[in-house]
Order: structure tokens, then C-alpha cells, then sequence
């Protein structure tokens, strides 16, 4: 990796752009704050890991993000397309091949039969799925499956200007296979120059895979540090320790 | 941190290569033979064992003629049915009422099952309604039914589609209970509207349950007109296997009765294998399920 972060040159540089965003779930005494005034900017071609314990609003934040739930107050603001979304299973549909489910988002957009074919099949070998189209999910292992649905999530954006969201994508897959989809993803990433908001709660994931991490607090989720990865070791060590101390202070006194 | 080079880049490729091998799910090749006799011996053994069991009561006489006949004889009333040509008759009036019942049955509960599903009032309006039909036996319909639409064939289907309608309906329903909450997400984060949803990734993914109705249907259409034939006899209405079965019990030959209850078992469940069955096991098996089928 050869970025180092700049500061943003023009206001409108920027893929997505969250102002002061909060999420609250529930009224009244019952309401719980998810996603308490966050600030991100995530600009085009940038990578950016989320890091935090569980119940941070990780998953609430690519959800408002990703425009499947409404901010409460504050602006979501994006410059791409709809934008791609990939879950920590790899949820294909299991009546469709492999190949079929890559397709169904460009037949979802109107793309005729042969373009969805060639698209389908340029995406596939995209993800090194040559000649597995006609699989269904259940004949492909969990590592190939989550490389079906990075496919799909691709075929759902546009080529340029794209935006990925991924909601902790390898942590249900054994070490091996997450090493190489991890090396994967970032192969898959340079060759598209898609921006990526990848949620992870493992530090070692997020500073291999983002240009850039920022950390979360739990209930409510708030952005509490931020890192630029430049390949130094102890960043690693460093981010550690500020995540323990996140969780420590929520000792229930 | 190093550029990636072109020889860690081929390093990947070939670790993934060999990770997919490894850990692609293997299927064994179709033993054929073993197929056969694993699933088409046990139920013909099981018949034969209940043949010669009731060749054996017959045999040692424990109750008169009229009461338990012989296997043969009530092989040779059936011979004899096929002979004089009699039998198609029989089969085609209660199998053609069977296939427009049940026909109807399904376009009444598609849009019904849907409702149910889908709209949460409905739900809590006629569910439960619409299960407690199902655990009703349809044979209670049938004097409504005859006082209604008199001895007619409307009547018999009235009661053939109070059967079948609430368990088709209601195999709708639990197909669409049964839909993974991620795939609610995945046809919004794909681009699916509403309806393309529906169409495209609800539907589908509803298939199996809603396969368990039609078949569940298909056997409630089945006996609900069985139910029917037996109680509505009319010479207007024709005769069906229900209306042999009548005929058997009003004639006291018991053999004629037998063979009417053969004839009608077969009939349910050869409908079954043959179609029902084998429409289950390709779609269960396209998805990697139903190992037992």
C-alpha cells in the first residue's frame, strides 16, 4: 500500500459523506441511541475499516449508509450509485447458479440477456470463479460462496465511482480462507477502484485491509479515534489498546 | 508495505485454487442399483408381508366370507371391473372432479395464502380461522353441501375445495414465514422494488413450503371427495369410486367394497409419486436439501 492521506483537496471530493448522523431506535424512555453525531468522509477509491466491539452500530452505520434505514438527525450524503452491499453470510439464493445470482441484479437494472452474460462472466473471473457459473451455493464452499456474493455486490454498482459496503464478510470463514479472501478483496479493490466501508471487530483485518480505521464506541456508537494506515507494525498494538480501553469503560459500575 | 508482486499474485491464485479443491463439497456418484433397492424394495416387501398376512386370516377363517373376502377374490372383482371396461369410467369421474377441485382450490388459496401472509390484519383476522378449517374434516360440509347446491356436482366441489383450500393456503403461508430475514435485505440492496421482489426472490424462495401445501392439498382434494362421492349419490351425478364404495356397502359384497378401497388408495398416492413427488425432490434438490427424498 502506497497511500498516505492527504487532506481533502475540494469539498466535493468524497464517495459518502455522514454530517453529524445519529440513529435512534425506540421513543420515548425506551429509545436507545445507536449512532450518536458521526462524521465520516469516505472518498472515492478509499478503503476504510470500521473497528469496533459489538453493539458500537457498525452494522446500523453501513445500513444508513447503504440507504436502507433513515438517519434520525444529521446527512447522509453520497456521490455514487446505489451503493453494494455484502453481509457476513454470503446469502445467494440457492434456486439460482452461481452465475444466475451474479446476474440477477443486472436483470433487476434491464440489462438484456447477452450483457448480463458477459458482465456475469467478466465478474466471476473477477473473483477466479472461471467456469463455476453453473454451480448452485450449495456445491460451492464458504470461501466461493462469499466470492459469489463480492461478484453480485459488483454487479450492483456501476464501474466507476462505485461504493461497497461489507458488514463483517469473512468472520464466519476459517483463518486460511479469510487470509486469502482478504488478499482477495484487496486485489478485487485495486482493480476496480471501488470505495469500501468494511466493518470489522478484528484489528488485525482492519489494518491490513483499510487505508484508514477509525474506531467506534459502543452504545452509542461514536467515532473515537481514526488512523491512517502507512504499514508501520504497532499500529496494530496501538489500536489494541484503545479498543480495550473503549470496552473497559463499559463496565457496568 | 511492498507492492504486490506478480509472483505473490500467482502465489494467491494457486493457494486458492487449492483451498477451493479442498474444501468444495463432494458428491458422491449416483449408485443406481443401490438407489433401486434401497428405495423401491422395502415398500414392495411391506406389501407383500400385508398380502399374505391377509391371505392367512382369510385362510384360517376367523370371520365369514361377507366380512373379510380372499386377496383373490377381491383381485378377480377388480379383474374383472377392468374387463368390462367399467373401471375407467369409475376413475375418470373422480379423478377428473379430483384435478378441477383441486385446479380451483389453488387459484382460490394462491391470492388467499398471500393475503394471510402478507397483510398483518388479515393474518390476525382469518388465520387462525383458516387453520382450525383445516383440522375440520371435510366430510361435515357435506350435508350443507347438498342442502345448498342440492345433489350436484357443485356440491362435491364446495366440498372438496373446503378441504384442500385451507391447507394450500396455509402451505402458503408457512413457505413465507420461512423466508430467511436476510433475503427481505438482499432483494432491497440488489435494486428489487416491491414487486420485483416478490417475483424474483420471495416467491422463489417461499417454493418449498408452498410445494408441501399443493401436495398436502392434493391429498385433502383427495379424500374430501372421496367424503363426498360416498355420502352424495345420485344417479345424475355418475358414478365414482366413492359412489362404488357406497354401492359395495349397500350390495354387502364386501369384496367390491375392498376393491374400491384399493382402488382409491392407489389413485391418492400414485398421483402422489407420480407427480407431486418427484416436482418436491427436484426443487428441494436444486437448493441442496431434502437428502431424504
Amino acid at each position: 500500500m502506497t497511500s498516505t492521506l492527504e487532506p481533502l483537496s475540494t469539498a466535493t471530493d468524497y464517495a459518502v459523506r455522514l454530517t453529524s448522523v445519529s440513529k435512534t431506535f425506540g421513543h420515548g424512555e425506551s429509545a436507545v441511541t445507536a449512532v450518536d453525531r458521526v462524521d465520516l468522509t469516505v472518498r472515492p477509491r478509499e478503503f476504510v475499516c470500521l473497528l469496533g466491539a459489538s453493539g458500537c452500530g457498525k452494522s446500523t452505520l453501513l445500513n444508513l449508509i447503504g440507504g436502507l434505514e433513515r438517519p434520525t438527525a444529521g446527512e447522509v450524503e453520497l456521490t455514487t450509485g446505489r451503493p453494494a452491499v455484502m453481509f457476513q453470510e454470503a446469502a445467494l439464493l440457492p434456486w439460482l447458479t452461481a452465475a444466475q445470482n451474479v446476474e440477477l441484479p443486472l436483470r433487476l437494472a434491464g440489462l438484456d440477456r447477452r450483457a448480463r452474460r458477459d458482465r456475469a462472466e467478466q465478474l466471476l473471473g473477477l473473483v477466479r470463479l472461471v467456469g463455476m457459473g453453473r454451480k448452485r451455493p450449495h456445491e460451492l464452499s464458504g470461501g466461493m460462496r462469499q466470492r459469489v456474493a463480492l461478484a453480485r455486490a459488483l454487479a450492483c454498482t456501476s464501474n466507476d465511482n462505485a461504493l461497497l459496503l461489507m458488514d463483517e464478510p469473512f468472520s464466519a470463514l476459517d483463518a486460511i480462507t479469510r487470509d486469502v479472501l482478504q488478499a482477495e478483496l484487496l486485489r478485487v479493490w485495486r482493480e476496480t477502484g471501488t470505495a469500501v466501508v468494511f466493518v470489522t471487530h478484528d484489528v488485525r483485518e482492519a489494518v491490513r485491509l483499510g487505508q484508514r480505521v477509525v474506531l467506534l464506541s459502543s452504545r452509542p456508537g461514536r467515532v473515537m479515534q481514526e488512523w491512517s494506515v502507512a504499514g508501520d507494525a504497532d499500529i496494530v498494538d496501538d489500536i489494541n489498546t484503545r479498543l480495550r480501553e473503549v470496552i473497559s469503560s463499559h463496565v457496568v459500575a | 508495505m511492498s507492492s504486490h508482486s506478480a509472483v505473490e499474485r500467482e502465489d494467491d491464485e494457486a493457494v486458492e485454487a487449492g483451498l477451493d479443491a479442498l474444501t468444495s463439497p463432494q458428491a458422491a456418484p449416483p449408485d443406481k442399483r443401490a438407489r433401486f433397492v434401497g428405495r423401491v424394495l422395502p415398500p414392495v416387501i411391506a406389501l407383500v408381508v400385508i398380502g399374505c398376512l391377509w391371505q392367512a386370516l382369510w385362510a384360517a377363517a376367523f370371520w365369514p366370507e361377507y366380512q373379510l373376502p380372499a386377496p383373490a377374490a377381491v383381485l378377480d372383482q377388480i379383474v374383472q371391473q377392468v374387463r368390462s371396461g367399467q373401471i375407467v369410467g369409475f376413475l375418470w369421474v373422480s379423478v377428473h372432479r379430483a384435478v378441477i377441485g383441486f385446479a380451483v382450490s389453488v387459484v382460490v388459496a394462491v391470492p388467499l395464502g398471500l393475503l394471510i401472509a402478507n397483510v398483518p390484519p388479515v393474518r390476525r383476522a382469518i388465520g387462525p380461522l383458516i387453520s382450525g378449517l383445516q383440522s375440520l374434516p371435510s366430510v361435515a360440509w357435506v350435508p350443507a353441501g347438498v342442502l345448498w347446491f342440492g345433489l350436484t356436482d357443485y356440491a362435491i366441489y364446495f366440498v372438496v375445495l373446503l378441504g384442500a383450500v385451507p391447507s394450500i393456503a396455509n402451505g402458503l403461508v408457512s413457505g413465507v414465514d420461512q423466508i430467511p430475514p436476510i433475503f427481505h435485505r438482499v432483494g432491497l440492496v440488489i435494486g428489487a422494488t416491491r414487486l420485483t421482489a416478490v417475483r424474483h426472490v420471495l416467491l422463489p424462495a417461499a417454493l418449498p413450503g408452498f410445494l408441501a401445501g399443493l401436495k398436502q392439498g392434493w391429498a385433502f382434494s383427495w379424500r374430501s371427495l372421496m367424503a363426498a362421492e360416498l355420502i352424495a349419490t345420485s344417479p345424475q351425478l355418475g358414478v365414482g369410486l366413492g359412489q362404488v364404495l357406497h354401492n359395495g356397502m349397500s350390495l354387502s359384497d364386501m369384496s367390491l367394497v375392498m376393491a374400491a378401497i384399493l382402488l382409491i388408495f392407489f389413485v391418492g398416492v400414485g398421483i402422489e409419486l407420480a407427480l407431486f413427488r418427484p416436482l418436491e425432490r427436484s426443487v428441494l434438490r436444486a437448493r441442496g436439501l431434502g437428502g431424504g427424498l
